[in-house]
């Protein structure tokens, strides 16, 4: 008994040594960020005379230039070495690549701590080892997307430092220390990762399993901070901070962090690589799904599925929030950039974006109505689907208007303007946000019945809740849609506030009516078990499709976001004088972006099916408290 | 049926003030005036 004690003793001493040493170069490198202090003291030991002050471009604060000014480049080998090919394109795409597994790994670990804690919370012993054999089997899955991701990586700085020296020479210049902390911390991230992943079965039970469950949130704060930092490049290129009008650094590092568009790029990538891991996740388990020969399997991928979609969608919903706090900042960072975004040169690229956010949460609440199959009793909800769908329908049609519409003279002088006489009404800001919150809040309705499906409120006031419940959602369509056809009758300054109410209104269905529902299911009577592995085969191609609109979203955001510095590299400080300084139609950028996903695709499905290969070498015991063969009860969803 | 009817009256006070509630503090935490339609 001694011997097990201090066995256990040293691997968790072993542990914390290992982790310490990981998190060591760290702590070492910080001081060197002490805000670019060292960097004022080398100055002035040359002497008072050569000190220069320059002015933050953003914050407007005096600093002491440290560094040197962006440089003036022009079209040659010196600047733009290049093959005989679209040297932007060629960093397009390795970027893209780069982009879509690491936000595939940094999301997947998320999701493993969240079904690991659930698995470790929950009393019921053999639901606690499908969550955790769910977790590992999420894991094992970007396992091998984590090595592709640092080859990727590679890719990327050798093609930045190939095609793109100049501009990355002075990038890297203001950002070394960030860069080498970078650097530093993915050396941690891949040995914790490692630890994570290896030490599962020996950290199986008891203290040793929260020791793992840490280690998943320790993984999980490394990834995040290395995204936030990533971020903090982009945040500088379209708003730069921390440099002076020449784009001289100013000593101080978190001015040029934290940027003005920083934080709305990391809620918004926080949330866009949640719903993009989901949605990759789902398609995983949609494909073993459709390919599982068993009963057994059909029922582990279809739970599998299930969960990795809930998350993803989970995160789907307060994402165009995050988006419009993004396109706010971007609006009141630079007025003229959002205009470029949402009502000029852009603006096209918008309307796919509509037309692919509608497909997202189109496919989703098609999942959750054929899952609802899956259910007995669940048939109650199915007369009122169709109700459901005219719903979504018509917001999805406000939602994807154009207001203005690419046309020859001949068209335009038969319409008698850019705008159409009855469609023009809807392609405003004021019915589109109407059109996006009905889809969210039907969304988060169709969620409900999923919830209630196939059990029966016991609670003594269900009459009252049932109704409330109706009559919430009710005035909810009744108040998002007020608010869009009250917008028509405002001023423009009035107008833009209104789109807050809205989306408030669409939380409070997400929150309360949850919420609601989970007590009113308290110690519900169940009609039947959850049969799962009995769902049709088009649910799962629904889950595929809202995996690929996840990706091919992905991809469309990227391009905009990045596109509209237009001819800069860094917006207003460097200028790109490449001869591919200019904005590609919206036929190349889709074309391009759906070769992007379609590359993504066959690659994964490649990291897949090397998954498949270690399933045997699995250290916990395969299929150990998967639902049985064939449908078996479920306590929750 | 008349407890039907009650618990409607109720959820529907209940709901509307909410939201009107939600509606002009939003509108008013941005400086704005949610009423202006109805004041015009």
């Amino acid at each position: 008994m001694g011997l097990v004690a201090g066995k256990k003793l040293f691997s968790i001493m072993a542990l914390c040594a290992m982790i310490g040493l990981l998190l060591l170069p760290i702590a070492v490198s910080l001081p060197s960020l002490a805000m670019g202090a060292d960097a004022p003291d080398a100055v002035k030991k040359d002497g008072e005379a050569k000190v220069e002050k320059g002015r933050d471009v953003y914050y407007k604060t005096e600093g002491i230039v440290v560094g040197a000014p962006a440089p003036k480049t022009v079209d040659g080998p010196r600047d733009y070495p290049r093959y005989n090919f679209e040297s932007r394109v060629l960093l397009w795409f390795a970027n893209q690549q780069h982009l879509y597994y690491g936000s595939f790994v940094l999301a997947v670990p998320i999701f493993c701590m969240v079904i690991e804690f659930m698995g470790v919370v929950t009393k019921d012993k053999a639901m606690a080892k499908r969550y955790d054999q769910l977790a590992y089997d999420f894991i094992k899955i970007s396992l091998t997307a984590y090595s592709l991701t640092a080859i990727l990586g590679g890719i990327l700085i050798f093609t930045f430092l190939t095609l793109y020296p100049a501009f990355f020479g002075y990038l890297s210049s203001i950002f070394r220390p960030v860069m080498h902390i970078y650097a530093l911390m993915f050396v941690a991230e891949s040995g914790t990762l490692y630890i994570y992943y290896y030490g599962w079965d020996k950290m199986r039970e008891g203290f040793l399993k929260w020791i793992h469950l840490s280690l998943s949130v320790i993984l999980n704060v490394i990834g995040t901070l290395l995204m936030f930092l990533a971020n903090s490049w982009i945040g500088f290129m379209m708003s730069p901070a921390g440099v002076d009008e020449q784009g001289r650094y100013l000593g101080n590092i978190w001015h040029v962090i934290h940027t003005a568009l920083w934080n709305p790029l990391n809620l918004h990538r926080i949330l866009g690589n949640m719903a993009f891991g989901g949605g990759v996740v789902a398609a995983y388990a949609a494909y073993k799904f459709l390919a599982s020969k068993t009963d057994e399997d059909r029922a582990h991928y279809d739970w599998m599925g299930y969960i990795a979609m809930a998350l993803g969608v989970a995160f789907l919903i307060p994402l165009p929030f995050a988006g419009y706090w993004l396109m706010r900042e971007v609006y009141a960072y630079r007025q003229q950039m959002g205009i470029t975004l949402m009502g000029g040169l852009l603006a096209w690229l918008f309307i796919i974006q509509a037309t692919m956010i509608g497909i997202l949460f189109l496919s989703t609440n098609y999942y959750l109505w054929q899952a609802l199959g899956r259910m007995r009793g669940a048939e109650k909800y199915q007369r009122y689907i169709k109700y459901l769908v005219f719903v979504l329908c018509c917001g999805y049609l406000v939602f994807i208007t154009p207001h203005t519409i690419v046309m020859t003279p001949a068209e335009l002088k038969a319409m008698g303007g850019q705008q159409h006489p009855v469609l023009g009404n809807y392609g405003v800001m004021s019915a589109k946000n109407g059109g996006i919150n009905v889809i969210i809040t039907t969304t988060i309705l169709s969620f409900v019945w999923y919830m209630r499906g196939n059990k029966v409120s016991t609670v003594s006031w269900s009459k009252f809740g049932n109704i409330f419940m109706g009559i919430f959602f009710g005035c909810a369509y009744f108040n998002i849609i007020g608010l869009a056809v009250m917008g028509y009758y405002i001023p423009a300054n009035v107008r833009v506030g209104l789109s807050v109410p809205q989306v408030a209104t669409t939380l409070s269905c997400l929150f309360f009516m949850f919420a609601l529902n989970s007590f009113m299911m308290k110690g519900a009577k169940q009609m039947g078990p959850i049969e799962w592995g009995k769902i049709s085969a088009r649910s799962q191609y629904a889950l595929i499709m809202l995996a690929t609109a996840f990706t091919w979203m992905m991809g469309l955001m990227g391009y905009i976001r990045s596109s509209v510095r237009l001819f800069w590299h860094v917006n207003e400080i460097m200028r790109d004088n490449s001869p591919w300084a200019y904005t590609h139609t919206v036929g190349f950028a889709a074309n391009m972006i759906s070769f992007n996903v379609l590359f993504f695709w066959i690659s994964i499905l490649f990291v897949f099916w090397l998954g498949s290969l270690g399933i045997k070498k699995a250290p916990v015991e395969a299929k150990a408290g998967v639902p049985g063969g064939a449908p078996q009860p479920a306590g929750g969803h | 049926m008349g407890q039907t009817i009650l618990y409607v009256l109720v959820s529907l006070v209940i709901c509307v003030a909410y939201f009107v509630g939600v509606d002009h503090f939003l509108m008013d935490s941005q400086g704005l005036d949610f009423w202006y339609l109805f004041r015009k």
